[in-house]
Order: C-alpha cells, then sequence, then structure tokens
C-alpha cells in the first residue's frame, strides 16, 4: 500500500478524483429515477394536445359553418389547422424534452 | 344455489354514479344556490390545506420536526420548479401556482379516501382552474410586453408568406392549452375512480373468487395515489411552462 502510494503519485490522483466524482453522482443523482414517469406525461401531454386541438378546430369549424351556412367547409380546415396546431404543441414538448439535458450540468448549482 | 341468485341480481355495474354532483344540505332539484357535494369537497380540501401548511410551520423551529419538513419540503420543490421552469422573474407568482398545486393535490388525495368525492374529477372544477391561468397569463403577457406580446404568435423565424398560416395555427395553439391542460387532470382522475368502480362491481357478483378483483383494487390504489400525485405536478409545471410564454414570448 504504502510502496503504490509512493510510486503512482498521479495515478492515485486520478483514482480519488474518480471516487469524488463518484460520490457525487452518490450525493446529487443527475435525476434520472424519475424520468420514466415524466417522459410518459410528456407523452399523454402529446396525445391530449393532439386530440383537443382537433376537437377545438371541429368546434370552431361547425360553429363558423353554422353562422355561415356553408356546411362542410369550414370544418374541413379548422380541423386541419386544429390538427396543425397540435402537432405543433407536440413539437414544443418533443423541445422541452431535449432541452433539460442540456440545460441540467449549468443548472445544478445550489442556491 | 348461489350462482342462480347472483345471476338473477345481475352484473351491475354504475361506475359514473360517483361523480353525480348531489346537494348535501337539504334535498330536492340542485340550484346555482345549493350546497353540493362538490362544494363540500372543495371546503374541505381548502380546510386540508390551511390546516396542513399552518399547523404545520406554526412552531418555525430552526430545526423542523416532521411536519413541518413535509411542508417545507413542499414548499422549497414548487419554489424551485417555478424557478427552474419559469424563471427568477416568475417568482413573483409563486404564491398563485403555490395556491394552486395544493388544491389540487390535496383535492387528489383526499378524493381517494373511500366514499368521498373529488372536485377535481369534474371539468367544471378543472377547466375554471386552467381558464384563471389561461386569463391570468395572457393578461400578465399584455401588461409585461403590450403589444409585443403578439410577438408570440408571428414567428419571424419563418419565411414571410407563410407567417400568416403559422400565425392562425400559434393562436389556435394558444388556445388548445387551457382544453388539453383541464382534460388531462380531470380525465386521470375520473378514468381511475371510475375503474375501481368496475372492479368493484366485479368483486360483488364474483362470490368467492372475489379476492382477483379486490386484488387489483388494491393495485390501481396504489397506482391512483400516484397519479393523484403526479397530475399535481403535471398540472403545476404546465402553469409554470405558461407562465414562461407570457414572461418570455420570444421562442
Amino acid at each position: 500500500m504504502v510502496d503504490m502510494a509512493g510510486t503512482d503519485n498521479s495515478e492515485q490522483k486520478k483514482n480519488l478524483q474518480e471516487r469524488i466524482r463518484n460520490l457525487e453522482e452518490e450525493i446529487n443523482p443527475p435525476e434520472k429515477g424519475e424520468s420514466p414517469i415524466s417522459q410518459a406525461n410528456m407523452g399523454w401531454r402529446m396525445v391530449v394536445d393532439l386530440v383537443a386541438g382537433v376537437g377545438l378546430g371541429f368546434v370552431i369549424g361547425y360553429g363558423l359553418d353554422i353562422l355561415f351556412g356553408t356546411k362542410p367547409l369550414n370544418m374541413i380546415l379548422f380541423v386541419l389547422l386544429g390538427f396543425g396546431a397540435g402537432i405543433n404543441l407536440m413539437l414544443r414538448t418533443a423541445k422541452e424534452m431535449k432541452k433539460p439535458e442540456t440545460n441540467k450540468n449549468e443548472g445544478n448549482t445550489p442556491d | 344455489m348461489a350462482t342462480e341468485t347472483e345471476a338473477q341480481k345481475g352484473l351491475e355495474i354504475h361506475p359514473m354514479d360517483q361523480f353525480l354532483v348531489t346537494p348535501v344540505l337539504g334535498d330536492g332539484p340542485l340550484m346555482w344556490y345549493s350546497f353540493s357535494n362538490t362544494a363540500m369537497w372543495m371546503a374541505i380540501t381548502l380546510l386540508g390545506v390551511i390546516i396542513f401548511l399552518v399547523v404545520g410551520t406554526r412552531k418555525k423551529s430552526y430545526v423542523p420536526d416532521r411536519f413541518q419538513m413535509v411542508v417545507e419540503l413542499i414548499y422549497g420543490f414548487v419554489r424551485n420548479m417555478v424557478q427552474d421552469v419559469a424563471g427568477r422573474d416568475a417568482l413573483p407568482f409563486f404564491p398563485y401556482i403555490m395556491t394552486a398545486f395544493m388544491f389540487v393535490i390535496f383535492s387528489n388525495v383526499l378524493g381517494l379516501i373511500p366514499m368521498s368525492f373529488t372536485p377535481t374529477s369534474h371539468i367544471a372544477v378543472t377547466a375554471t382552474l386552467a381558464l384563471t391561468v389561461f386569463i391570468s397569463v395572457t393578461v400578465i403577457g399584455f401588461v409585461k410586453h403590450g403589444l409585443g406580446f403578439l410577438g408570440l404568435f408571428w414567428i419571424s423565424s419563418a419565411p414571410l408568406p407563410l407567417r400568416p398560416v403559422l400565425a392562425v395555427i400559434e393562436i389556435m395553439s394558444y388556445f388548445v392549452r387551457p382544453i388539453s391542460h383541464s382534460i388531462r387532470l380531470a380525465g386521470n382522475m375520473m378514468a381511475g375512480h371510475a375503474m375501481i368502480k368496475v372492479f368493484a362491481a366485479f368483486a360483488g357478483v364474483m362470490g368467492l373468487g372475489a379476492f382477483v378483483p379486490i386484488i387489483a383494487i388494491s393495485a390501481v390504489y396504489g397506482l391512483e395515489l400516484l397519479v393523484a400525485f403526479i397530475q399535481a405536478y403535471v398540472f403545476t409545471i404546465l402553469t409554470c411552462v405558461y407562465l414562461k410564454d407570457a414572461l418570455h414570448p420570444q421562442h
């Protein structure tokens, strides 16, 4: 033991640093424990957003149709627009999913 | 013999009966002024939140006991969430978000007590919560940025001819958000409770085999407890996301 410490000083330093890093990870675990849940939530968010988008589009289109007497026209247009809105929200959620991974390292400072 | 009586009784499943809004004080038709079970359980929720927070922090000791610890933990959790998701300048709105979080989580969890009622399983309640968020966030956006808030809908990185179309889509997605915000919470709460009722009806007609649905009910109950917390969390974090959009409308 004493021999090793004497000869491989840099090696020991590296080992020590690795140990410190491991211990730090143990104290502040990278937030992986809740990730399956939050990812499932993100998935549900996308689904609900999509359906709500189409639903809202349908309602708006149907209302405008009744107002102007152009039966299927506005309905089709706004269902498509609502679908677009749903996809837009979905993409935004996907962007949010990607963001925390890059932010996590900087934002880890205790306050 | 046993099977006969069971067949006569039949399988009667009324999973949605538990969501009926009925007057608690006095009977007769439900009017706008009658004190319904929704109102009662919302009042109980409110009382629970107040007792929890006030009693929990009454001693204000430097070394917190267990109760105070839980309260401080929740406080710190929500505060960190607001700060991380919406940024530091969203902290003035922290009290509102904390209130919404406590209300949703308490009504979700109190609704899991057998024979109780879950206000958050009604779209009317969650839609009100979501609309409050929606309206206040919109007002905050306009107050902070004036007409510049409309830049949220005008994507300047897109080619000019596409922008009007994209603006329509952006406006629609802005209005989709409160809908999905409320449907998600109400749907999740309603689905789980209805599922438990269906399993309970199975247990009622299965005789000795009832232990299977009862085990299933316990499992679903555990899941529901998880869902109650997660949905409160999701509701709050989405509030923070919308607030962030109002405070920093540029993409």
